[in-house]
């Protein structure tokens, strides 16, 4: 076929571009049901691909055509649209030594008179570089069970996870010490400040809504607009709630999730639902509070 | 001496032949049904016997042991006989094996569906069903070693080598690799547990991929490559120094599947350091190959069947240079659980077996009909379509899993995961997962229109049922002049050969399974996990019965990734109750090992009920009949009593108070949902899978308390 040595790298090329965009463009998070998106990225892609191949047949034929007008013969055409044959003679024989084969001539004095069939077999020698590398695999094999079991120079994996973990803890204190991000249950404060309710507003819808409802108004996790709190509702005791979880009632650890920061900020919006009394709430469960906005001024 | 005349049967070749078309495209149209649900979860139509986790081994069983496995026996019948200038041993045991092997394709076909499952990958089928396939097997060994008694050729052909490593190799593999304890008709425990089952199950899973996809394609390669192009094969000594090393090593690669796993470390080791020396015995194959096709290149540009050939040769030595880099630990901790590995064995599974296959079906067709092929031009839309689907389907798999293991491994500055919601990554990389399916379509579409072309093929010819042959007989032995070189000898003694191949494999088998089966010290026990209760133990089965292991791992590597996303990294220990072992190898969910009081017991009601509820675009299929089909507790005393005699210590008369047990829990776990005003009745299964879930990691949570 003509067109061996074309379709596989346009193929190729349009498969490394094609995710990448995808990405970048967000096509889908959160929006499952974008299959236009989907239906347009596959559509346009097998358009590119047929449109080439229409290219590069009208290419040919236009070439055709002109050589032709212009008074070449049509082995004089195959020559010019096919010009490498001649060439290929020459890394043949660059092949054959880099292969260590012997040249087909000599194939005659190989074979092995025995038949199965009809299939003849050759009497070739293993190829030398084929050795070479069976050898460096096996060198490679030994070295290797060497390094890890009787030297004891590379780490098997719970060393190894011992040096992640201790080398993350460095980067991370590092990082800290240089950041305002250092806040815990026993340093939140309650604020009002636009910008951190909004961020809090961002991670409670992503986080927080599916059991707590989309206002709070409580769903599997209980309402948290209304007076009555099962582990207190203080900004303090929210933080701790959040950070560490209640295991035994289902609300899960976010210190692996979110930043002591982001937690703040999530504590302090839900704090500012207070009293916004949402639609379908939830029956009070715990015990009734009084604001401690005063409190922990 | 006269010649003597006989009759290849080509019959059964033709009937091989026409199973592994039909179960081609059966096999292959689930595999695209399962890849359109991992976009579209409505896609198994909220019907139970459709969701990924049951027909994902629908599709590896149906195109390994039914498409492949019909077409290793198409290409044995049709080779074997003119190799050995022999007709098949018995025509009744040729009979016997392809409808018996039929039958056995169909019950899987009808059990998987049904959620009968081992839960072991590649060998999910039942008991009742892994006898018949022994059965089977014995019969195609004494068929096949029938016909090499009765042969009229000394000497045995390099392709018989690999068949003979493949009908003894296979054997082993299967019967060790099915020891089970039935417990009913069509449930069983695996009889090892946890680290031991995981280390057998991918010493078989690993084999059955090098004895089952490789060896017997290889054996075929050296059969129908040289007879295509007309060309001897390129070295004899290639041939030798390959098939052994290949048989040798190959056995000692499974625990490269179970790296950073609580599978101790010297047997990962070995399973890393064979795998390297693995790349140059595999590719001794394609090389063999490739330059047997010296000199006749000028062919492969005209020959769509040699095309195929050259491709199958080029993807199996790209698949069997990718498997060794993967088995590195680097390169493993990042590909492993991800789509890369989907990527990894279709360009083996499509590239190499696929179209090993259609090129011998191209070739071999028209040869038993006694015509020439329908169309040349259909066949070579079938390569072009066919190429073109595997690297649409491979290239954007390999970006796929790239992308999400490395946004699973990301951090921030501040040390928390950048991305801790794992919905997140598998959003990402939905776009390549419908690329893949249109691959996926492609190849399938190559596939029906060669289904088409082969049929008007057959159509347009008469099938030449009985072939006539003639061969003079063999001289007696003592006639033959002694041979210098002892390969030479081996050759001619069928039986010894097969001894031989069967001490090779077994050295790295005994060396690699022995130790972990048997020296306790090799798996450290854990005072504080305990057996599971009567309610648990049917909510796994539940587990085992969706399928779940599919999609959800269970074992947490140490990583700080893994720790801090899914908590403290596995114990040996932990897992030494798990008859079977539920690791999986692919997350195309998160992991499940620290599930446990994660989440309350409403969130996994709803999260069943529907996914979507609690994981907004999710791609989970939701499992709303769990929520009304009763659980079967009349299983309960024989499955105690199953896990006892694995050695399970659950106390003497346990299993007469199990039920009563059963349903306290039950009841306890209602009576919580019931608080958060789900109203389900006890006795639903449901209620027992959340049991499972809920258990899921506690015993080590229990140990830090009773530590502190």
């Amino acid at each position: 076929m003509k067109y061996d040595r074309v379709i596989i790298p346009i193929a190729l090329l349009l498969f490394i571009n094609m995710p990448a965009r995808a990405a970048d463009d967000n096509l889908i998070p959160g929006d499952l049901m974008n299959y236009i998106g989907f239906g347009a990225v596959v559509f346009a892609l097998l358009l590119i691909i047929i449109v080439l191949l229409v290219l590069l047949k009208t290419t040919l034929i236009l070439t055709r055509i002109i050589l032709k007008s212009e008074g070449y013969t049509e082995q004089e055409i195959a020559a010019e649209i096919k010009p490498q044959k001649a060439v290929k003679k020459a890394k043949g024989d660059v092949w054959i030594k880099l292969m260590s084969l012997r040249p087909l001539s000599e194939e005659k004095d190989l074979i092995i008179e025995h038949a199965y069939d009809g299939i003849q077999e050759l009497d070739n020698p293993t190829p030398a570089w084929f050795m070479y590398l069976f050898y460096g695999t096996i060198f490679f094999a030994i070295g290797y069970l060497l390094n890890y079991h009787v030297f004891h120079t590379g780490q098997l994996q719970y060393e190894e996870y011992q040096t992640e973990i201790s080398q993350a803890d460095i980067a991370k204190k590092a990082f800290l010490s240089k950041s305002a991000n250092r806040v815990d249950e026993t340093t939140v404060k309650l604020v009002t400040d636009p910008a951190v309710l909004s961020s809090g507003k961002a991670i409670f819808k992503q986080n927080c809504a599916a059991c707590h409802g989309e206002n709070a108004q409580g769903v599997v996790g209980p309402n948290l607009t209304d007076d009555y709190w099962l582990h207190g509702g203080k900004i303090t005791d929210l933080f701790k709630t959040i950070k560490y979880g209640v295991l035994n009632k289902g609300m899960p650890t976010w210190e692996k999730q979110l930043s002591p920061k982001q937690i703040a900020d999530v504590a302090n919006y839900v704090k500012s639902l207070h009293g916004t009394n949402p639609a379908n709430p939830k029956e009070a469960q715990g015990t009734k509070e009084t604001d401690d906005k005063l409190a922990s001024k | 001496m006269q010649p003597e005349k006989f009759y290849y049967d080509n019959k059964i070749v033709r009937n091989f032949g026409i199973a592994t078309v039909i179960w081609g495209i059966i096999g292959m149209t689930v595999g695209l049904i399962a890849a359109i649900q991992l976009f579209h979860p409505g896609a198994n139509m909220n019907n139970q016997y459709t969701t990924f986790g049951r027909i994902r081994p629908l599709h590896t069983n149906a195109v390994i042991f039914a498409f492949v496995g019909n077409a290793i026996f198409m290409g044995v019948y049709y080779s074997l006989q003119r190799l050995l200038k022999a007709r098949m041993f018995s025509d009744a045991l040729s009979k016997i094996h392809f409808w018996g092997w039929q039958l056995i394709i169909v019950s899987a076909v009808i059990t998987l569906p049904l959620g009968l499952t081992t839960s072991h990958e590649y060998a999910e089928l039942e008991w009742p069903i892994d006898i018949a396939i022994t059965i089977i097997w014995v019969v195609f060994g004494i068929n096949m070693f029938g016909t090499i008694f009765k042969r009229r050729e000394r000497h045995l052909y390099v392709a018989i080598w690999f068949y003979i490593a493949t009908f003894v190799t296979i054997a082993v593999l299967h019967i060790v690799n099915s020891f089970e304890l039935p417990v009913s008709a069509f449930k069983s425990y695996m009889v090892y547990a946890g680290v031991q089952d995981a280390l057998v199950q991918w010493w078989y899973g690993h084999n059955a991929v090098a004895f089952f996809l490789t060896t017997p394609y290889l054996g075929m390669m050296y059969y129908f490559l040289p007879k295509m192009a007309n060309r001897p094969v390129y070295s004899y000594k290639l041939s030798i120094l390959h098939f052994w090393a290949l048989i040798f090593i190959y056995i000692w690669a499974g625990p490269h599947h179970l790296l950073y796993t609580t599978l101790p470390g010297w047997a990962q080791s070995l399973g890393v350091a064979f795998s390297i020396m693995l790349i140059a015995p595999s590719w001794g194959g394609m090389i063999n190959g490739l330059l047997t096709l010296r000199g006749a290149w000028d062919k492969v540009r005209d020959d769509v069947i040699l095309k195929f050939m050259v491709v199958a040769l080029t993807a199996y030595g790209m698949a069997t240079f990718e498997g060794p880099m993967l088995s590195l630990k680097q390169v493993n901790s990042i590909a492993h659980f991800s789509d890369w590995i989907i990527a990894h064995v279709h360009v083996g599974a499509l590239g190499w077996n696929g179209f090993l296959t259609f090129g011998i079906l191209y070739w071999l067709i028209p040869r038993i009909y006694k015509t020439e092929l329908f169309s040349k031009k259909l066949a070579s839309f079938h390569f072009w379509i066919g190429t073109l689907g595997i690297i649409f389907y491979a290239v954007p798999m390999y970006w796929a899993g790239f992308t999400q293991s490395l946004m699973l491994k990301e951090f921030t500055p501040e040390g928390m995961l950048k991305y801790p919601n794992f919905l997140e990554t598998t959003l990402q990389i939905l776009p390549m997962h419908i690329m893949r399916s249109v691959g996926g379509a492609m190849y399938l579409l190559g596939v029906i229109v060669m289904a088409y072309n082969l049929t008007k093929t057959a159509l347009q010819g008469n099938l030449l049922a009985d072939e006539p042959a003639q061969a003079m007989p063999l001289e007696p032995l003592h006639a033959v002049a002694r041979e210098a070189s002892w390969h030479r000898r081996l050759e001619r003694k069928p039986i010894q050969l097969m001894i031989a191949a069967l001490v090779v494999i077994l050295i790295g088998t005994f060396i690699e399974l022995m130790p972990t089966l048997t020296i306790s010290s090799n798996i450290p026990t854990i005072a504080s996990v305990k057996p599971y209760t009567s309610l648990e133990l049917q909510g796994r089965d539940l587990y085992i019965r969706e399928g779940c292991s599919n999609c959800h791992s269970q074992t947490v590597r140490p990583f700080r990734s893994e720790t801090e996303r899914y908590g403290e990294y596995s114990k040996a220990g932990e897992f030494v109750y798990d008859h079977p072992f539920l690791w999986g190898s692919k997350r195309t969910g998160p992991d499940l090992a620290r599930e446990g009081s994660k989440y309350g017991n409403a969130w996994h009601y709803n999260h069943l009920m529907d996914p979507r509820l609690m994981s907004p675009g999710s791609i989970m299929p939701g499992y709303d009949w769990l929520l009304t089909q009763p659980l079967d507790t009349t299983t309960t005393k024989a499955k105690i009593n199953a896990m006892r005699t694995l050695g399970v210590p659950y106390p003497v008369g346990y299993e007469n108070q199990a039920n009563a047990d059963l349903d306290k829990q039950a009841k306890a776990i209602a009576a919580d949902l019931a608080k958060d005003h789900i109203k389900v009745k006890s006795n639903k299964e449901v209620i027992a899978i959340i049991a499972y879930l809920q258990r899921l990691g506690m015993d080590i949570k229990a140990n830090k308390t009773a530590n502190k």
